[in-house]
């Protein structure tokens, strides 16, 4: 069979024109197509303004590729705020509930398993997982794959026509990706396609430019990596170094560093506390002359040597696991140094402004009509397409500087609305302001404030609430507020609260 | 409050008649009086904050004014603002007399004209300022040259609204407003609006998103306006400096200890160096003001009519004391603040008849952020925007007197290297902090150059470094290739 497939590949590339294959024997098309399955998914994400309910459902079908121990791997893109996932045979005769072996939101990389183990042999029965290609070079042949209603397979051969690290889900999450410039056709279940090299899976196509006829890719490197990071007993996902960087080619900046010419190098501007870097004692005003060895230039490229000139993340993230020390060449005070960088991976949880929030509920509490919410970035999105210039300036604040609060803080509570209650009278107008005491002290978190606005405080009627930025205090008394919550789930809210 | 505004006004037509009237005039007809009605024609000239050392736009347009003394034709601010040069011309007469503004109030939206001879106009009526707010649905005439034809046109109306309103060409006052349902256009600005031949408002602005609705300025800012320049100068209005906020919900009432249902507001804001800076706390819960209670929405009660606690101020002027009852920890008092202007509160005024004020050093311009600048640039970053919006209400001009930022990199071959940080706080100056704008020009250009510039922005944690030797080659390119004359104006005067 094997043979068979190369053969297969060999043939496509022969006849690379044209390449939609109705001229390949159907066994083989066939074959192909039992390594595939279809990804049938209903999303449904939280509605932030109303974090007590559910926005409508969508649904996205993709097409992925059967991999080792009976799994489908898919973009992440496919799971977030998944509510029901289904993976379907190519040709509609079998179906089967699928869950999330793992995932990585910022890679958008998901795994799909089927929990029942005889439900899963079944499924699986007769289909062949597909093996990782060797990272293919700039330049090679790829097919992307696609499966019609019918279950006749579409082969789109195309070359990988560069390399770069970009985001394919998740603004500011950037890893490898290929640049495959191949004509297409729409066809159904696209919202992710397989892509083969020498019949091996070698990447997943993310999103399709019909315009300019270029596929953005996940490349196989990232997938490699996931897969084998997917087997360790606890998923870690990829590290970060944890710095802000500055590029270094404006020559009286770099006559100011005493940088000479022969070098590049990157101006560090800023390192996350806590972050990887920091623990390496890497400082503000570094410049990283070079990572294992590979020097970076004045922009923050170095010369992969598969891939050619890549941003220097890409030596972090995407190729390293978390735990594994890199080496840095530093520039400091007219100095070269190396220090050793153990990498490692801040949870996006346990951020001030968590970036996303899939799968996770948002936490609220309702007290007498006050909704009081986290501030995340989904809660920022919320403003609309303008949410940077939209949101609170308050909120745009602890995005921007969360060390200033980072001390006191998990998340950032925020008064985001009143609904008009009896409770409320008067404070109708009130909303984005962020919580600094309830009474008297400090809310570290959603929890702490379910906990704090639980009783009223000993020998008082009200809830003293205090905000950040405005020297107003406002009560909320203790029994009216659990009357009107009573009112409130009978009008319909299903909770009060969230905090898990 | 209005046995005050009567009072103001019985002392003001009396000086304005005894002193300056030679002798009684008899009632003039409807027909005479419009004569007095006089077409203002304005040649403007409008600095552009993008590019600060340029002349600007120059344009004109047309108002309406009247006489209301000997030599006094009473408009809108916004008629004459940014003027160069004005000309008035009477009802019917093709001869152009050329005007300059006397007094102008861009708060509340007042200036104050004289020609050059006022011979031609010596035989006119003048317009009484009338002695109150007008009623509702009372019946009124707006006199003007608006657009749609060139000669005097009358609308009538009814008032069908008396309200505290904002005053959309200063973008920052708000005052008493009278809305009516005639037309107000473009051209009525600054014409009178009358009531049985006396004068209750100045036409001055509409509504774009609704019909039938036209704002006229009440007598008693005119009022008040007219008393201000009585000693040569306009001072601006008083502001008590403090923000309140309701004390309706019956929770904060009772935690607050407050024994009458409906009384009193709480303090949730004192500007530093404001009025009540050292009189009032944050806090404090404020119960009345000279000697009216101040109900739990913020208003007072005068003559039957529900107004706005800040009412009384309005009618004030800087060194008038006012009597404030509160309640501080459980306890009433009574203090007096002495009211005063707040200077730094035009930080969100659109500025007029000022010149730009800038620096220019090696391609890169800063200026001072101001609502004039911050309408024209659109600024992103947040520390910027937040700046501007605690820039009074936390006393921040105490530390800054300009914010002083970086609002333009003017390509040239010293500067084209470096990054493109358009819209940032400076924050230091070869390691001074910068609170001025004159003081980041003293900083840019010292005495003693040292080897670089070195300018550090507000969260760009990259300073900007250039080479002082190169720098007056730049200087020097920049001011030829970009025509600018002076590579700085450090006086908005």
């Amino acid at each position: 069979m094997k043979k068979c497939f190369l053969l297969f590949a060999l043939s496509l590339i022969g006849c690379q024109p044209k390449a939609v294959t109705p001229a390949t024997p159907t066994s083989e098309v066939k074959e192909i197509s039992e390594s595939m399955v279809r990804v049938n998914s209903t999303l449904q994400s939280w509605n932030i303004a109303q974090p007590w309910e559910k926005n409508p459902a969508r649904q996205r079908r993709s097409l992925a590729a059967i991999v080792e121990q009976n799994q489908v791997i898919t973009t992440a893109e496919m799971v977030a705020d998944a509510t029901l996932i289904e993976v379907e045979s190519t040709d509609g005769a079998k179906r089967a509930r699928a869950t999330v072996a793992c995932v990585d939101y910022e890679a958008n990389l998901a795994l799909l398993k089927i929990d029942d183990a005889k439900e899963s042999a079944d499924f699986f029965l007769g289909k062949t997982p597909l093996a990782m290609a060797n990272n293919p070079a700039l330049g090679d042949t790829v097919d992307v794959i696609q499966v019609e209603e019918n279950g006749h397979s579409l082969f789109t051969s195309g070359q990988i026509r560069s390399a770069d690290v970009r985001s394919t889900f998740l603004p500011g999450q950037s890893f490898l990706t290929f640049r495959v410039k191949a004509s297409m056709q729409s066809s159904a279940s696209s919202y992710s396609l397989p892509v083969l090299h020498a019949g091996k899976l070698a990447g997943i196509l993310s999103s399709y430019d019909s315009k300019d006829q270029i596929s953005d890719v996940i490349a196989t490197p990232l997938i490699s990596r996931f897969l084998m990071e997917s087997q360790k007993p606890q998923y870690q996902g990829f590290p970060n170094l944890g710095v802000n960087i500055q590029s270094t080619d404006d020559p009286h900046f770099r006559k100011y560093l005493h940088l000479s010419e022969e070098v590049g190098g990157i101006f560090v501007s800023k390192v996350r506390k806590g972050s990887a870097a920091d623990e390496a004692k890497v400082l503000p005003r570094d410049v990283i002359l070079a990572i294992d060895d590979f020097p970076i230039d004045r922009r923050g490229y170095y010369q992969d040597p598969l891939y050619g000139r890549l941003p220097w993340m890409q030596l972090v993230r995407g190729n390293r696991s978390a735990g594994e020390v890199i080496s840095l060449t530093i520039w400091r005070e007219g100095k070269e140094l190396s220090l050793p960088v153990t990498l490692s991976r801040q949870e996006e949880d346990s951020r001030l402004v968590p970036n996303y929030q899939f799968g996770k509920a948002p936490r609220f509490l309702i007290k007498g009509g006050m909704i009081f919410q986290e501030i995340t970035r989904p809660l920022l999105e919320a403003f609309g397409d303008e949410w940077e210039s939209r949101a609170p300036l308050s909120y745009l604040h602890v995005l921007s500087e969360p060390e200033l609060y980072e001390k006191d803080h998990d998340r950032m509570i925020c008064l985001s609305g009143v609904i008009p209650t009896q409770a409320t009278v008067g404070y109708e107008g009130l909303r984005h302001m962020i919580v600094s005491k309830v009474n008297g002290k400090s809310v570290r978190n959603m929890r702490e404030l379910i906990q704090a606005l639980k009783q009223a405080p000993l020998g008082q009627r009200s809830h003293r609430i205090e905000f950040m930025d405005e020297s107003i205090a406002i009560y909320l008394d203790d029994a009216v507020s659990d009357q009107i919550d009573a009112q409130l789930l009978q009008r319909g809210l299903q909770q009060l609260h969230r905090a898990d | 409050m209005h046995r005050f505004f009567l009072l103001v006004v019985a002392t003001l037509a009396g000086a304005l008649h005894a002193a300056d009237l030679p002798q009684p005039v008899p009632a003039p007809s409807a027909q005479e009086m419009y004569r007095s009605v006089v077409r203002i024609e304005v040649a403007t000239q409008t600095p552009n904050y993008a590019t600060p050392w340029n002349a600007g736009r120059f344009s004109g347009g047309i108002g309406t004014g009247f006489l209301i003394g000997p030599n006094q034709f009473l408009t809108n601010a916004h008629v004459v603002s940014n003027g160069q040069r004005f000309l008035i011309t009477i009802y019917g007469s093709p001869e152009k007399h050329p005007a300059k503004v006397e007094y102008i109030a861009h708060d509340c939206d007042l200036a104050l004209l004289s020609v050059e001879d006022f011979s031609p106009f010596e035989k006119l009526p003048i317009f009484s300022i009338g002695q109150a707010v007008p009623a509702l649905e009372s019946q009124v005439r707006v006199i003007g040259y608006p657009i749609g034809g060139e000669r005097l046109s009358v609308t009538r109306g009814v008032v069908s609204r008396i309200d505290f309103q904002p005053y959309s060409h200063s973008r920052a006052d708000s005052h008493l407003v009278v809305q009516i349902d005639a037309a107000i256009n473009p051209g009525n600005s600054g014409g009178p609006v009358l009531q049985n031949d006396s004068v209750i408002g100045v036409a001055f602005q509409g509504l774009t998103e609704a019909d039938n609705t036209g704002y006229i300025i009440p007598t008693p800012v005119i009022q008040r306006f007219l008393k201000d320049i009585r000693d040569g100068r306009y001072d601006h209005y008083v502001d008590l400096g403090i923000a309140e906020f309701p004390l309706i919900n019956p929770a904060m009432r009772a935690a607050l200890s407050l024994p009458n249902k409906n009384i009193g507001v709480l303090v949730t804001n004192v500007t530093p160096t404001g009025s009540c800076d050292g009189v009032v706390k944050e806090g404090d819960v404020l119960i009345a003001i000279d000697d009216h209670p101040i109900d739990a929405a913020g208003a007072i009660l005068i003559e039957g009519e529900k107004v706005n606690m800040h009412e009384v101020v309005e009618r004030k002027f800087a060194g008038d004391p006012v009597k404030l009852g509160l309640i501080r920890e459980g306890k009433e008092r009574e203090v007096t603040a002495t009211l005063k202007t707040l200077p730094p509160a035009k930080m969100y005024a659109i500025r007029y008849e000022e010149k730009p004020r800038y620096v220019v050093c090696a391609g890169l311009l800063f200026q001072p952020l101001d609502t004039n600048l911050f309408a024209t640039a659109s600024f992103r970053d947040v520390n910027v925007r937040r700046l501007y919006s605690d820039y009074v209400s936390k006393g921040l001009f105490q530390e800054f007197e300009d914010v002083v930022i970086l609002t333009d990199i003017l390509a040239d071959e010293l500067n084209s290297t470096l990054p493109s940080l358009k819209g940032k706080i400076v924050k230091t100056i070869n390691g001074t902090k910068v609170t001025s704008l004159a003081q980041a020009h003293d900083l840019l250009y010292p005495e003693k150059s040292p080897e670089y510039l070195v300018i550090e922005l507000l969260g760009v944690e990259r300073p900007l470094v250039l080479p002082y030797a190169e720098i007056p080659a730049a200087n020097e390119r920049v001011s030829k290739n970009y025509q600018i004359k002076r590579l700085s104006n450090l006086k908005a005067q």
